[in-house]
């Protein structure tokens, strides 16, 4: 039972919304609607489900006194600190605003800008080219990186417009295959689940 | 040939700090590089050129504090274009914090040009949900969207009133930094409901973008910050993305410069077994 109801209704929502999309009658439109509405208002609790996750992970890193464990009292610090801000003042001005403008954005940002420097030591270290198919990757590569900033441009005004046809050309056809391959693997995946094949996202095994 | 062994094993904050310097050398010392336009950006500008005063013009902030740099430069640029066209602005976010972000950038430019909250520009802040969100959103806006970000209901606003459904829509902005974002807008809204669909991106993401424009599905593309500034250029306000282009094309010319020497280390080592 603990697996048989969860199938029937993966199956019946899932059957449903499609043949929504296929029958434009108003009964299976009306009802599609409301399951798509109720699907927002699951969605929503995901938030609440991923605060208790990380308040328990961090509070057992606590406890267990595992490496790096005063990190974790920042965190919760300042994930209370922060709901308590938002929940007092509101999201317009005060000081969640201030924080979020001031400590959020920045601190985002800068974690972010750190892969350039990574990016450039492995630029150094790993971008070698060692088969014909690594040097062809590598040549395309130097041209987009030249041809998509100003200074590309400055050294050769047909910088990117050869940078356009790689994007558009090579790349769209490369992207293209792949695309096709991945999402027949969806549709294939996806009838796996609403027939009941596939169960891995119930905890795996047959009943 | 030391001089090839010991480079190879260069410490890596040399590294560090030479990108350091080719970020902050241009910054304080600009070169004033043209910058060209792009296809993709140009349709974008042309589209909203194109588009009569009064249109409504959904602006989705699908992005965080880690792609500030990179898309609130083109959100600004955008939304500059759209407040000088008198197009309105109905802006939402498919990310938590994008809404927020949307709004820093909706707050500096709207006075200049006497917009008016909830007549001319509405923010309507994080929607959850992503694609099915997306769907039932295009049939009925009314049945998601009851308030605004900030609680205030969505019927004592013009605005909010005006749109009920994506027929009411001209076009859709997504400034989208990855999951859910663009891909989904073309897929779940653009596909089912038809509406035109534009994108900005970070620079990692614009490659992905070239089938769908070449398909229609997107009518334009902003890509990373080279985008931003491209679009800064054309509505004349140059900022933010138009003074980092130094920086990155400095930037850019330096990591060639490693991949070159790197690759002479490889010649080296080959030749020498």
């Amino acid at each position: 039972m603990k697996q048989t109801i969860p199938l029937i209704i993966v199956f019946t929502f899932g059957f449903f919304v499609i043949i929504a999309f296929f029958i434009p009658l108003r009964v299976f439109q009306d009802a599609s609607q409301t399951f798509e509405t109720w699907y927002t208002g699951v969605i929503a609790f995901f938030v609440f489900i991923g605060i208790f996750n990380i308040i328990k992970v961090n509070v057992n890193k606590i406890q267990r006194k595992l490496s790096d464990w005063q990190y974790s009292i920042i965190l919760l610090f300042f994930l209370a600190f922060m709901m308590g801000a938002g929940f007092i003042g509101g999201p317009e001005g005060g000081v969640f605003d201030y924080l979020f403008e001031h400590m959020q954005i920045p601190l985002g940002a800068t974690m972010f800008s750190l892969l350039a420097f990574f990016v450039a030591s492995a630029a150094f270290r790993a971008f070698r080219a060692r088969t014909p198919e690594a040097t062809l990757l590598l040549i395309a590569a130097v041209i987009v990186m030249i041809g998509r900033v100003p200074i590309g441009y400055y050294i050769w005004k047909g910088f990117p417009n050869l940078v356009e046809w790689i994007m558009s050309v090579p790349n769209t056809a490369a992207k293209r295959g792949i695309l096709f391959g991945a999402d027949l693997g969806l549709i294939s995946m996806a009838l796996r689940v609403l027939l009941g094949i596939e169960r891995s996202y119930m905890g795996g095994g047959r009943e | 040939m030391k001089f090839f062994d010991r480079l190879e094993k260069i410490d890596r904050r040399i590294i560090f700090f030479l990108v350091g310097l080719a970020v902050i050398i241009p910054l304080i010392i600009p070169l004033g590089l043209p910058v060209d336009i792009t296809g993709p950006v140009q349709d974008v500008f042309d589209r909203v050129e194109e588009l009569p005063e009064g249109s409504i013009v959904v602006v989705s902030c699908d992005y965080d504090p880690g792609s500030e740099a990179e898309l609130s430069p083109a959100t600004a640029a955008f939304l500059e274009h759209c407040f000088r066209k008198n197009l309105r602005v109905y802006m939402m976010g498919l990310w938590p914090a994008g809404p927020e972000l949307g709004n820093l950038a909706l707050e500096s430019i709207a006075p200049t040009y006497g917009k008016v909250y909830g007549v001319d520009y509405i923010n309507i802040g994080y929607r959850p949900g992503g694609p099915v969100m997306l769907v039932s959103l295009g049939r009925d806006f009314t049945d998601l969207v009851r308030a605004d970000y900030a609680g205030v209901p969505i019927d004592s606003f013009p605005l909010g009133r005006a749109v009920k459904s994506a027929r009411d829509i001209d076009l859709v902005m997504t400034l989208s930094a990855g999951d859910p974002g663009v891909l989904h807008w073309i897929i779940y809204f653009s596909a089912r409901y038809g509406t035109e669909i534009a994108t900005a991106t970070t620079a990692i993401m614009a490659p992905q973008q070239y089938p769908y424009l070449s398909s229609g599905q997107l009518i334009g593309l902003l890509g990373g910050l080279k985008g931003a500034a491209e679009y800064e250029t054309l509505v004349d306000k140059k900022a933010r993305a138009v003074a980092g282009m130094d920086s990155q094309s400095i930037v850019h010319l330096l990591l060639v410069v490693f991949i070159v020497i790197g690759n002479i280390i490889l010649l080296y080592q080959k030749r020498r077994k």
